[in-house]
């Protein structure tokens, strides 16, 4: 019997990630997913190579160029941009009635919230894949994964897309417009991004911008991501991997509450 | 977290219980009961639904009709689960529509009021995604599915537009077509007709009796009357969260006004004022004689002109109690006065007339409720 219930409960997943894919997806913001970062890490990676005159940078015990870094970087940070994906969903479904027709549908509110981090999570590795494809001429002398660091890798970005998609549902059930949304999640974003480890290094920040940093989840996705990358897997990383699972299963348990109490 | 502990125990129960669905198709059996539902916002404000109760039976359309803010939507939002109710209960099927939600859900349709659409598909994309996501796993026979809501829907000419290219019309056509690509068996209909021209309503509400014959239960709410009366075997008026009427339509009209009816008159000459004068002055006579008898219908109209409407510059239009004894009246009038008479007919009240006297008089008299 228990099979029925997940064999109902996973169909019903798998159909409103399928309708994602298909019908809720803008193109634009698919092809913007790839071109902005890969616009940056062969445009400011070259330009600030040429500023810090290709002083290496040490991620564990390698040193490795500021492009390579940065690359690393772009795979975390992507993960994160993406993942805005899901509240544009949510809003695209309200303004266009889906949202509340999904419901009166055979569907949850729970089956609708794991479905929009399912397809961020695909949106985010595919996204991942192919900017490690193009990036890879630039990252090329460094890389040097395992068997154990790639599905280390996958699970960082995998953990971070549901922290940050989870986030990113939360505020668009507390927002009562989609521009006050747009708003408040690029400011949010545009912090995140910045004051991590996504385009610098964290060792050497003055004390209260190092602190700022380490609250930030995205250090963490990218920290592990790179440790992934370069095969530079210790004892902190795993550390960071463990936090990032715990606030992800936290504001996993948020969004779906606030979405169930959310007034139709 | 309690709301969550309950959504998600429903969910596990209604899968274990879906095998040993079954519906009965006794019309007598109630689809729909409602009893004293009641639903209020916010701890402080007022009652939106105020202890609501009403049958639905099975294959029948049920006409929920009510002035803006009346709680109709309401009533629909919970019927729907997309609500849940302060208190009270409500059963569809049989089914506790709390404890039973997606075991209910399978089983229905809903055309809500606003429009919902996949702006970002083809109509015929759209249609073929709706299927899907209904359960329609066989894409053949959902090709198939597709290919006859298009033609009979008429939406062949647009099935590769995308939705959002659509006018009002047309997405309206599609929503209400989207929701025949699976079986149900009730329709929850919120105002269906709404930006449909004549004829596309037409087909759509000949295309629902023909589904009702077949045994759907159809859940209907709108303003225009002339549809509910069309549709409905049932009606119940809501106002300020209470039902104020239920009845079928010939019901409330019986108890609307017992036997009034409205006399059109049309004549073959312009009228002129002395003869309308002439008019009010014998019904009113003949009135007066005959007790005023206007029981059922609007104690408050003993003057002599509020029963008596000119349309245009040559027809009459008289509402009376005893309309063969007026009429008798009124022709000898006209035979005296030596006026043409061009047609003449007798027509009991409208729908309309029966939801506005409800509505206005709601506060006097709560006497309509069955």
């Amino acid at each position: 019997m228990k099979q029925v219930i997940d064999y109902i409960f996973i169909s019903s997943v798998l159909l409103l990630t399928y309708r994602n894919l298909v019908a809720a997806i803008d193109k634009m913001f698919l092809i913007w997913q790839i071109a902005f970062p890969v616009v940056y890490i062969f445009v400011a990676g070259y330009a600030y190579s040429a500023l810090i005159k290709d002083q290496g940078i040490n991620v564990g015990a390698l040193s490795i160029t500021y492009v390579s870094f940065l690359t690393a970087g772009m795979i975390g940070f992507n993960v994160m941009n993406g993942s805005q994906i899901a509240g544009t969903i949510f809003w695209n479904d309200k303004r266009n009635g889906m949202f509340q027709q999904l419901l009166v549908m055979p569907f949850h509110k729970v089956q609708y919230v794991i479905a929009n981090l399912i397809t961020l999570i695909i949106i985010g590795l595919a996204s991942a894949a192919v900017i490690m494809i193009i990036g890879l001429p630039t990252i090329f002398q460094d890389v040097n994964v395992t068997l154990w660091s790639i599905p280390y890798t996958i699970l960082a970005l995998v953990v971070g897309s549901v922290f940050f998609g989870s986030f990113t549902i939360i505020l668009s059930t507390k927002m009562k417009s989609s521009e006050g949304y747009n708003v408040i999640s690029n400011g949010l974003f545009l912090f995140f991004a910045f004051v991590s480890s996504a385009f610098y290094p964290a060792k050497g920040l003055p004390e209260p911008l190092s602190i700022a940093f380490y609250v930030n989840p995205l250090t963490y996705i990218v920290d592990i991501t790179r440790a992934g990358i370069f095969s530079q897997i210790d004892v902190f990383t795993n550390i960071e991997l463990v936090i990032l699972s715990l606030l992800a299963a936290m504001v996993f348990l948020i969004a779906t509450r606030a979405m169930i109490r959310m007034q139709v | 977290m309690e709301e969550k502990c309950i959504c998600m125990s429903t969910m596990l129960s209604d899968s274990l219980s879906n095998e040993a669905f079954s519906l009965p198709r006794d019309r007598s059996e109630p689809c729909i009961s409602v009893t004293n539902l009641k639903k209020q916002y916010g701890k402080d404000s007022a009652y939106t639904l105020n202890g609501v109760s009403f049958n639905v039976r099975y294959g029948t359309v049920f006409g929920f009709l009510g002035p803006n803010g009346a709680g109709k939507t309401t009533t629909l939002k919970i019927l729907t689960t997309l609500l849940s109710p302060s208190s009270g209960s409500a059963q569809i099927f049989g089914r506790d529509l709390v404890k039973k939600q997606s075991e209910i859900k399978r089983k229905i349709g809903v055309v809500s009021q606003d429009p919902s659409f996949e702006a970002n598909l083809t109509v015929e994309k759209a249609l073929n995604l709706y299927g899907l996501l209904w359960g329609l796993r066989d894409s053949r026979a959902r090709k198939d599915k597709v290919k006859e809501i298009l033609k009979t829907f008429d939406l062949e000419s647009i099935k590769n537009s995308k939705n959002d290219e659509l006018s009002i019309g047309q997405r309206r056509r599609v929503q209400l077509a989207r929701e025949f690509m699976h079986d149900m068996d009730l329709l929850f209909l919120d105002e269906p007709t709404v930006g449909l021209d004549p004829s596309a309503r037409r087909m759509l509400l000949d295309y629902i009796k023909k589904h009702v014959m077949s045994g759907l239960t159809v859940f209907f709410t709108t303003h225009i009357m002339e549809e509910a009366e069309y549709l409905c075997d049932e009606i119940a008026i809501i106002d300020k969260g209470r039902i104020i009427a239920f009845d079928t339509p010939t019901g409330l009209r019986q108890k609307y006004v017992g036997v009034h009816k409205t006399i059109e008159i049309t004549f073959k000459d312009i009228l002129n004022q002395s003869f309308i004068d002439l008019l009010k002055r014998t019904i009113l006579r003949w009135r007066k004689k005959d007790g005023g008898n206007m029981d059922g219908y609007d104690h408050n109209r003993n003057d002599n002109t509020s029963d008596i409407d000119v349309k245009g510059t040559n027809t009459v239009v008289i509402t009376v109690n005893d309309a063969e004894h007026v009429i008798s009246k009124i022709l000898q009038l006209v035979y005296k006065n030596d006026m043409q008479i061009e047609s003449i007919s007798i027509n009991p009240p409208s729908l309309e007339e029966v939801f506005l006297s409800i509505v206005n008089n709601k506060d006097d008299d709560n006497s309509w409720a069955r």
